[in-house]
């Protein structure tokens, strides 16, 4: 508690997320005395960008560029529809939305079992409780509007945080549906058929790049499905610190899946020795269940991006491990 | 707490199983960290914690894996049943259908966990006694039929939770321990000096769910 005493930053973040007892203050403070002009000097260039009317709905080497250094807050919202072309399935289909909501009998097993999880999504954020019955809204339509799916425990803090960032239930219907469909097809299935398939390649990669650590893992018998399921099941919301989700998603909406490897590989490279000073299944468990997310290498958003990309990683790779990986049934 | 983390005579995989939201991480958290969160949130996937006790001058170390209670999640969680020793599944006593969903549970853990695991039922929420739905009585006659050890706990105000985990580790202990005295060393798979590998692939190959149609 005594952190926050002499710090000029709230114990809320801007987005409503109570930073915690354990938030180290003075790490942030220096972390964001250079983030924050980072954020001045892309404001100005994405200001003289967008005077110039492109076409945000083409990922041009520009516009990828500028996207992978983080859209500014108040773009954020109009970029991530125009990128993933949700805002023409919108315009497309302008009654979708406002028709599922309209539906005289939600499946009950369905509504009980989004209801259970509206008080257990973001309790920590001051302002979300208000936001309940929209988070409610969002993922009844989604699970109405595709039965196959349904509703899947962790699409509650993707939805979440959609809802924070467009502060519109309707786009953040749309930007779920694409997540769910575009990004991650079979992941939130009834099989979660490609969730596992993923997992394995995941294990696969770090097998390829850093195998010290994968011995070491597999040693201390940590499974990867224990370490990453929620990584790629929520996409990082609810793991990682919220801005660094939404550089993550930044990217993820411009780039596509691809993008949640590199990002499970950085978190991977960029705490190798930690991985590796483990020498317990329990402290290895804490490491990634309660350090790792939440220190000043995740917490730098800016570098801990830059170090995302500056791994060397193919889609032909993924694609076929992804091949290999679905015939020996992951 | 007690033993030093890495010393022990015996290490026992243990799952919490259950449906969503009657309170797993919670028992999970206040057995080995002593802490209840009332601004809980949803397990995603499976989480893992340790905790060390006495039992007859040994140290006992259990391994506990929570898993998500949504039943889509058994294509990950499934795989963490194998090797486990025991099981708590849980219901919440002031939702019935937690309760009538216990009956899945066993045959998911019949399905795919080893056939010797010892299973204690565990009613939780036992501080939530004005809005009870599922009485005592009944859920230990269902316990005794089906061959289970049967407890109310809270994880909230603490009651039992200790004597919940104390008695399943106690009752796989004296199992062990007396399976030993059966049929000696050969190297038990319990026993530290050989802790059996959890595997990294769940088991999915046989399990392609038929998807229920509404």
């Amino acid at each position: 508690m005594d952190a926050i005493a002499g710090s000029k930053f709230s114990d809320v973040d801007e987005y409503g997320f109570k930073r915690g007892d354990k938030f180290d203050y003075k790490a942030y403070g220096k972390f964001m005395d250079s983030y924050l002009k980072t954020l001045t000097r892309r404001r100005i260039k994405w200001d003289a960008l967008l005077k110039q009317n492109p076409d945000l709905s083409l990922l041009s080497p520009t516009l990828k560029r500028y996207i992978r250094k983080g859209i500014p807050g108040p773009y954020r919202t109009n970029v991530w529809m125009a990128i993933t072309g949700a805002d023409v399935q919108m315009k497309k289909q302008p009654n979708l939305y406002s028709s599922l909501l309209n539906i005289q009998h939600f499946n009950k097993e369905i509504s009980d079992s989004i209801s259970i999880d509206l008080p257990r999504t973001f309790p920590d954020n001051i302002n979300f409780d208000l936001e309940k019955e929209r988070l409610f809204n969002i993922l009844c339509a989604y699970a109405h509007h595709n039965r196959e799916i349904g509703y899947c425990q962790g699409l509650n803090y993707i939805a979440g945080l959609l809802l924070i960032v467009t502060k519109d239930e309707e786009k953040s219907f749309w930007l779920l549906k694409y997540i769910v469909e575009q990004i991650t097809p079979q992941y939130h299935s009834h099989n979660m058929a490609n969730l596992l398939r993923d997992l394995a390649v995941f294990r696969e990669l770090v097998i390829r790049r850093i195998p010290e650590v994968n011995r070491h893992l597999e040693d201390l018998g940590l499974p990867y499905a224990v370490i990453a399921s929620k990584w790629f099941i929520c996409i990082f919301a609810e793991v990682l610190p919220v801005e660094t989700v939404l550089r993550i998603w930044d990217c993820v909406f411009a780039e596509g899946y691809k993008i949640i490897f590199r990002a499970a590989l950085a978190l991977f490279t960029t705490h190798k020795s930690a991985i590796l000073n483990c020498n317990e299944i329990a402290t290895l468990a804490n490491l990634f269940r309660e350090l790792m997310i939440k220190d000043s290498i995740v917490t730098n958003c800016h570098s801990f991006i830059e170090s995302m990309f500056a791994l060397r990683l193919k889609r032909n790779e993924i694609e076929s491990l992804r091949k290999v990986s679905v015939l020996n049934g992951n | 707490m007690g033993a030093r983390e890495d010393e022990y005579d015996y290490l026992f995989k243990v799952v919490l199983i259950g449906d969503s939201g009657v309170g797993k991480s919670n028992l999970l958290s206040r057995f080995t960290r002593n802490e209840f969160n009332l601004e809980s949130k949803s397990t995603i996937g499976v989480e893992f914690a340790t905790r060390s006790i006495e039992v007859d001058g040994k140290t006992i170390k259990a391994q506990i894996w929570d898993t998500a209670g949504q039943e889509r999640y058994r294509a990950i969680t499934s795989a963490y049943y194998r090797g486990a020793v025991g099981a708590l599944l849980v219901y919440d006593i002031a939702k019935h259908l937690t309760y009538e969903n216990v009956e899945r549970w066993l045959r998911e853990l019949r399905d795919h966990a080893d056939q010797n695991i010892v299973i204690m039922l565990v009613g939780n929420k036992s501080d939530l006694r004005h809005l009870r739905s599922v009485p005592t009585d009944e859920a230990k006659l269902f316990a005794e039929r089906n061959g289970l050890s049967f407890i109310e706990t809270s994880a909230l105000d603490s009651t039992n939770v200790e004597t919940a985990f104390q008695n399943i580790l106690t009752e796989i202990y004296r199992i062990v321990s007396q399976k030993q005295i059966r049929d000696p060393p050969e190297g038990d798979v319990i026993r530290p000096s050989n802790v059996e590998p959890i595997d990294v692939k769940p088991t999915v190959t046989a399990d392609v769910r038929k998807q229920c149609c509404q």
